[in-house]
């Protein structure tokens, strides 16, 4: 790698680069999913390549290629300087980045058992497990997937840095559909849409015991055939974890990414409600709102050594006693406003060219007990696990649905109600938070499948955050 | 590019060196570049190659399957030692029978010279005409001017050798002013054929008349959908119910309903690879050709798609619709298209009393697929129609709509009909629409 470093470096500054990182990654993937008692598909990927991005005359410019040669390393710099010199030509003022600490470093990632030395068979045998725990009279398709990547990442700087950082994930889920015919019905363990993600080895998946945890969502899934449909109106909720993950994405993590406030994904993923004016005296939430940026949580899959720019991981507030105090930056936009880079540039391979990604956008937690939440609740609805989601490309108005809800009256949790819904405008919702749950019930959950940019990325995020209690909320929005 | 012949050479070599009972091979490579925009000026400015080498190997009913970006002879080699090794510790998949067997279909050609050569100056050229005008009118540029090359190939131990090169253009431009956005974008094979002007003056002129909106309530409202927002919609029936995989998880609007009228009379949609409506592969993942597979005839439900595992679990023949193995979204249609009718545009607005005139929509999402429910909000562009005319722009709004109820609401269709592609190729024409049920609102 060293000597592809060293020509892609020099061949960039040649061509007239004023600025040149190179980044490289090696990575192994496994993919396992079974579907309804046998296994649907297993897969190894095995992937490498570089990336080399540039600023010249003004210009940014990116090129990437998957022949790891010296050689390559040349061609791909000189065409990332060609593709910067022809950015250059539309340029209002120079790209600039701010000053941050050069660093050189060595990250292993350390985990107490390697998923890649686990045979296939003993991952099959707990997700055909599961499966068999899920094998309920009245459930149509039964799923269970698990996930596992290593990858060896090399960056380096034309400003001196040369960082190597290791990234082992695990993750797995399971889920069912039941149907009668008129309708489905869904319920997943951990979480939906694949389950739970962390930077840890295989012992994460055995932690989740999904086998334990079959039967009880497939019997969900037949109950809520038969339940009644979710109230409407206006009602207080409480959030469960996994839907809470959910919520602090869509309308937390997204609206503070500083690339989307100034314009930069006006062209796809939108823009943002939290214009510049607003930082350090909006009103985001309650006063018992806090949602830190941290990056530096040893086992959160949003959570890394060091950025895609170089920027050691930090842990930043983006919410203070429920004002907006930080935005998600990068060297270049934090440079724009002055900011201190906080370090959420992210590429989610060597293939593209780093933009703001969240890291681990967390809600801490609060002072109440699970039960003290629904205590505190006269006539409510408690949602859990995500079903459906949707948001305006400003980030204000949201409609999400949760696979399953209780109805709660004088503060007990009742019957199962199905089709849950709740819409909103982002920060009203978050202003009408008034409880959260206790670091007992507090969970770091890993998104696997964050799309944003053009070319599209998938980035690997995370979100820590107990149930939270909401007042007054639009809920049963469904025909 | 690698070529064909060394494909070739690479796909025979993984054939040779499997000892399973099946092999498949299949070899993507890509050259892709893509100009972002934003701010009126060049903000991300992309490109690169990759490749994939995916190897399937069946060892009586056990199926494995591995993947690598490389053609060395040690990664060739472990890539068909990892999916043997995955196959032999499988269990066996009671439903397969076979990969794919070779057909004979005369292939077509997607590739042009000019799009697999465009530079980067070329693409900021056009970027350049765009962000002239958007800053002479005061408003702001941003979108991407994408030129991509693919090379697929596909062999296997039964005899399927497929290749083809398909290259793809796509320029879009969002407009935005102080109160308002625009939106136009076009896809072409052809990096020539990309209609700067037209793209140019439709999301400015959008941006401009969108100025300044005012908030309406929510309820039920005739719409008039472009072929953006029509393909959204009509888009999100592809994975929840035109396909195998849709009607065997029980997910499918369509189980029990082939045969029978479920969409308006009006309404004509069908997947078909070799339209010259469509930009497409003439084969998919497995190296089937792709054949014409039709949804709704004049609103009476005729089929979905499939690849080959899902065709022999029924006792049918693959439609050539298989992505690339093992894949949890196959059989997927790729090339939609919806049949137009006799009206206009123009037409249609003038036969509204009062509605609402959607550009596009944004960040649709099913809610209850069983039932083709969905929700989504509107973006870049909705316009008030009051007696015939469109009359002021509005905040954009949520929708929940039923899909199928909403294809049997149709009034008009248009002649005109545009090409949407991402990912996925969907060809829709304008449509008229009554009772289009919204139900909420935002800022702006």
């Amino acid at each position: 790698m060293q000597e592809i470093v060293e020509s892609a470096l020099f061949a960039a500054k040649r061509a007239g680069a004023s600025y040149v990182d190179i980044r490289s990654i090696q990575r192994e993937e496994e993919d396992i999913t079974t579907k309804n008692g046998a296994v649907d598909a297993i897969k190894h990927t095995g992937s490498k390549g570089f990336g080399v991005r540039v600023i010249a005359n003004g210009g940014w410019g990116f090129s990437s290629s998957f022949i790891a040669t010296p050689e390559e390393g040349e061609r791909v710099a000189n065409e990332a300087v060609q593709i910067a010199l022809a950015s250059s030509k539309t340029k209002l003022e120079d790209a600039k980045m701010s000053d941050s600490k050069v660093h050189q470093d060595r990250v292993p990632q350390p985990v107490k058992i390697d998923p890649f030395e686990i045979p296939i068979t003993k991952k099959i045998m707990i997700l055909l497990e599961a499966d068999k725990a899920m094998n309920v009279q009245g459930i149509v398709v039964r799923k269970g997937s698990m996930h596992f990547s290593k990858e060896w990442k090399t960056f380096a700087s034309s400003e001196g840095a040369y960082i190597e950082q290791e990234r082992i994930v695990s993750g797995a889920g399971i889920s069912v559909v039941a149907t009668d015919g008129k309708e489905m019905q869904v319920r997943s363990y951990p979480n939906s849409f694949g389950g739970d993600y962390q930077r840890k080895g295989f012992e994460f998946i055995e932690e989740m015991d999904l086998v334990s945890h079959g039967k009880e969502i497939a019997e969900q899934s037949i109950k809520l055939l038969l339940a009644k449909q979710c109230p409407s109106g206006m009602m207080d909720i409480v959030l469960e974890s996994p839907q809470m993950a959910l919520q602090i994405h869509e309308s937390v993590g997204h609206p503070t990414e500083l690339d989307r406030v100034l314009g930069e994904e006006a062209s796809f993923a939108g823009t943002s409600f939290l214009t510049t004016d607003k930082l350090g005296t909006f009103k985001y939430g309650s006063d018992i709102v806090n949602i830190t940026a941290d990056a530096t949580i040893p086992e959160a899959l949003g959570g890394f050594a060091y950025d895609d720019e170089g920027v050691k991981a930090k842990r930043v507030y983006l919410v203070k006693n429920g004002i907006f105090v930080g935005y998600l930056n990068s060297r270049e936009t934090a440079a724009k406003l002055g900011l201190e880079v906080m370090g959420a540039m992210r590429a989610d391979n060597w293939n593209k060219m780093p933009i703001i990604r969240m890291t681990s956008i967390n809600l801490e937690p609060g002072d109440k007990t699970f039960d003290e939440l629904i205590k505190g609740i006269d006539h409510g609805v408690l949602m859990g696990t995500n079903k459906s989601w949707s948001i305006d490309q400003n980030r204000l108005n949201f409609q999400f649905g949760t696979e399953i809800g209780w109805e709660i009256k004088n503060g007990k949790i009742q019957e199962m109600v199905k089709n849950p819904t709740y819409t909103g405008i982002t920060y009203e919702f978050w202003r009408k938070c008034d409880g959260i749950a206790n670091k007992d019930f507090w969970h770091v959950w890993g998104v696997p499948n964050c799309g944003k940019g053009e070319p599209i990325q998938v980035m690997q995020v995370s979100h820590g955050t107990a149930p939270a209690r909401f007042r007054d909320i639009q809920v049963g929005v469904l025909k | 590019m690698i070529e064909k012949e060394r494909v070739f050479d690479i796909l025979k070599n993984v054939i040779s060196l499997s000892s399973a009972d099946q092999t498949e091979a299949l070899f993507m490579g890509e050259e892709s570049y893509l100009t972002g925009f934003a701010n009126n000026y060049i903000h991300r400015n992309v490109g690169g190659k990759d490749c994939s080498l995916s190897v399937r190997v069946a060892i009586g009913k056990k199926v494995g399957s591995a993947m690598v970006n490389s053609f060395s002879e040690d990664a060739v080699k472990k890539v068909v030692h990892d999916a043997i090794l995955i196959a032999k510790n499988q269990r066996e998949n009671r439903d397969f029978v076979s990969f794919a067997k070779p057909e004979k279909r005369k292939d077509r050609n997607f590739f042009v010279e000019a799009t697999a050569n465009c530079t980067p100056e070329f693409r900021a050229e056009y970027v350049s005409k765009i962000l002239s005008k958007t800053k002479a009118k005061g408003f702001i540029g941003s979108g991407k001017f994408e030129t991509n090359t693919l090379e697929v190939a596909v062999a296997n131990s039964l005899g399927v050798e497929r290749y083809t090169k398909l290259t793809i253009s796509t320029l879009k431009s969002v407009v935005l002013t102080d109160t308002s956005s625009g939106y136009s974008e076009y896809s072409s094979v052809d990096v020539n054929k990309i209609p700067l002007d037209d793209i140019i003056r439709e999301s400015v002129e959008i941006a401009e008349k969108s100025q300044n909106p005012v908030s309406i309530e929510p309820g039920k409202y005739e719409v008039i959908l472009t072929p953006y927002a029509l393909a959204d919609l009509i888009g999100s029936l592809s994975y929840i119910a035109l396909n195998a995989r849709a009607m065997n998880e029980g997910m499918s609007f369509l189980i029990g309903q082939i045969g029978k009228k479920v969409v308006g009379e009006n309404v004509t949609m069908y997947d078909d690879g070799f339209s010259q409506e469509t930009i497409s592969l003439p084969f998919d993942f497995e190296g089937v050709p792709k054949k014409k597979v039709m949804f709704f005839d004049k609103g009476v439900a005729k089929g979905v798609v499939y690849d080959t595992l899902s065709a022999y679990k029924e006792g049918k023949k693959s439609t050539g619709h298989s992505l690339p193995q093992p894949n949890p979204y196959s059989p997927y249609p790729m090339n939609l298209i919806m049949e137009g009718g006799e009206s206009s545009k123009e037409k249609m607005i003038s036969h509204v009393k009062r509605g609402l005139y959607v550009q596009r929509f944004w960040y649709t999402n099913p809610m209850d697929p069983r039932n083709t429910v969905i929700t989504g909000m509107t973006r870049d562009g909705l316009f008030l129609i009051e007696n015939g005319k469109i009359t002021k722009p509005v905040k954009n709004m949520r929708f929940i709509e039923n899909i199928a109820a909403a294809l049997n609401n149709v009034l008009e269709l248009s002649k005109e009909r545009k090409i949407i592609y991402d990912m996925a190729s969907v060809t829709a024409p304008y449509a008229r629409i009554k009772d289009f049920t919204f139900t909420g609102k935002t800022e702006f």
